[in-house]
């Protein structure tokens, strides 16, 4: 029994195949999910996604949303995906730098809450090309 | 354009009684000094048209007016594989939003008897409006860029007439140029918009108008944009971005809302040879879920992390619709600049081959005068 994984974002299908399992991570934490999982509906957080397919982990970063998981069937949405061999490390480091000049410059709750935002995003990418490497 | 300023009226009738006088002004017209820019030298289309060119200016005019059809004729036929490029934009992003449809009704069913409380749903007493215009990169698409931008201009002043408070998300080259040019209107943010819009560009303009309206500096967020209606038309159309309604509805600024069920995608094909536009009103089946499926958070939690990706994703579909709507109308522009230059080219063979055999038959008179006189 495999399960069915579909990641949506706004403009494409980003993965829509079979896997073994998958982590997800959530807003309430790392869950697991196996086939025949009981049917859930779940917001996703800014985090990495991993998915098993043969004993193969394939990471990719996630940029928050919403997961469904059904009968055997995983559908996630997501402002944005990106699968961790598709990220250049340099330019994710550089990102990450800049992310955090910024934070440490913002000024007012709305600089904040951005600063935040992008701060996050760029540390899920650096964390998902690290964990390629491991 | 280099023209001299003899006037030579090409009548639809050439006469050849007076070959001295043409042979005459033919060998003036080397002689005279071009003028640069000159107003009068005009060619109106009518049956009597004044050219003031010499020979080797119009021959130089016609070459000029052949490279510049080939150049309209090939941006013609770049924007309609780009609007192809659009479509297939937008149906690759159908998937995302019917299954978020879906989703948002199921959770809305749920809670129905519950209070909602989220942030990005707060209606506020309006005090200040965000407008987030979208313009294009580049010109040469008709009455496309000024269209959106009277808009704009109306919906400030009618905000200022209500005494509100606003400020601009200004995407696009040709809209920043024009808010540049005119410090006096507030801008927040000035942003590019690629060549075709992606989810991260459109995650940047939601972004900032979702950081917008939680810090509590605007109240309301207006998205302008222009509605792909047909080849030929687009609307410049005004939808109120946030504060999102709980069931997706989509809503104009006079309050008539559209259910995110009955989402419209258009498709390009052909009908009878020609390239026409198809809207499909499409109802996605907001199919029973099972009972059984439960949260894992909150369901406040979980519309809390659905509506971001709801506000994305209406972004991007506003992105691609301007997008398509703007290589529509370069395409119409081009189209009929082609037009133009091939009727501007026939006008003109047509003078430069009166001239040139008028030149000759003056030289033929010449020579049989010369011989005639020297017996």
């Amino acid at each position: 029994m495999t399960l069915n994984l579909c990641v949506l974002t706004p403009n494409r299908i980003v993965w829509d195949s079979e896997v073994k399992e998958i982590i997800l991570s959530t807003n309430s934490g790392q869950i697991g999910v196996l086939p025949n999982h009981a049917p859930i509906a779940t917001a996703v957080d800014i985090g990495i996604l991993r998915i098993r397919l043969n004993d193969q982990w394939v990471t990719m970063a996630l940029m928050g949303g919403f997961a469904r998981i059904g009968n055997n069937k995983i559908t996630i949405l997501v402002n944005d995906a990106e699968k961790s061999s598709d990220i250049d490390p340099e330019e994710a480091q550089q990102t990450l730098e800049i992310a955090e000049a910024n934070l440490s410059k913002a000024e007012g709750k709305r600089q904040l809450i951005e600063a935040n935002l992008s701060l996050r995003r760029a540390r899920t990418r650096v964390e998902a090309i690290n964990m390629l490497s491991q | 354009m280099s023209c001299s300023n003899l006037t030579m009226l090409v009548s639809s009738k050439p006469s050849l009684s007076d070959a001295s006088n043409l042979s005459f002004r033919s060998v003036l017209n080397p002689f005279q000094l071009p003028s640069q820019n000159s107003p009068s030298c005009s060619l109106s289309r009518s049956s009597v048209t004044p050219v003031q060119c010499g020979l080797r200016e119009l021959r130089t005019r016609i070459e000029s007016v052949k490279n510049t059809q080939k150049i309209t004729e090939a941006m013609k036929l770049v924007a309609a594989a780009k609007v192809r490029r659009a479509q297939e934009a937008v149906v690759n992003g159908r998937p995302f939003s019917e299954t978020l449809v879906e989703v948002l009704y199921n959770i809305n069913e749920q809670l129905q008897t519950e209070d909602i409380d989220v942030p990005l749903t707060k209606v506020r007493p309006v005090k200040k409006v965000a407008l987030v215009v979208c313009t294009g990169d580049r010109g040469l698409c008709g009455g496309f860029n000024n269209n959106i931008i009277k808009k704009a201009e109306a919906r400030i002043a009618e905000l200022k007439d209500l005494g509100l408070d606003y400020t601009i998300i200004s995407v696009g080259k040709k809209g920043n140029s024009y808010f540049l040019r005119r410090p006096y209107i507030p801008v927040d943010r000035f942003l590019e918009g690629g060549s075709l819009p992606t989810a991260k560009e459109a995650q940047a303009i939601a972004d900032d108008a979702f950081s917008l309206f939680i810090s509590e500096e605007v109240d309301k967020v207006e998205l302008l944009y222009t509605k792909f209606v047909s080849l030929v038309k687009s609307d410049p159309v005004i939808h109120t971005l946030l504060p999102l309604s709980p069931k997706g509805e989509i809503c104009d600024i006079n309050g008539n809302c559209v259910d995110a069920a009955d989402d419209e995608f258009f498709r390009l094909t052909t009908k009878e040879g020609k390239l026409t536009v198809e809207r499909d009103a499409v109802r996605t089946k907001t199919e029973d879920y099972s009972a059984i499926l439960e949260f894992e958070q909150d369901p406040v939690q979980i519309l809390d992390a659905l509506l971001p990706l709801y506000l994305n994703s209406q972004v991007l579909r506003a992105l691609q619709e301007s997008l398509a709507s703007e290589l529509a109308a370069r395409m119409s522009a081009m189209s009929s600049a082609t037009d133009n230059a091939v009727e501007l080219k026939k006008n003109l063979s047509i003078v430069y081959n009166r001239e040139r055999q008028a030149k000759i038959t003056g030289e033929i008179l010449e020579i049989v005068a010369g011989a005639n006189a020297l017996q």
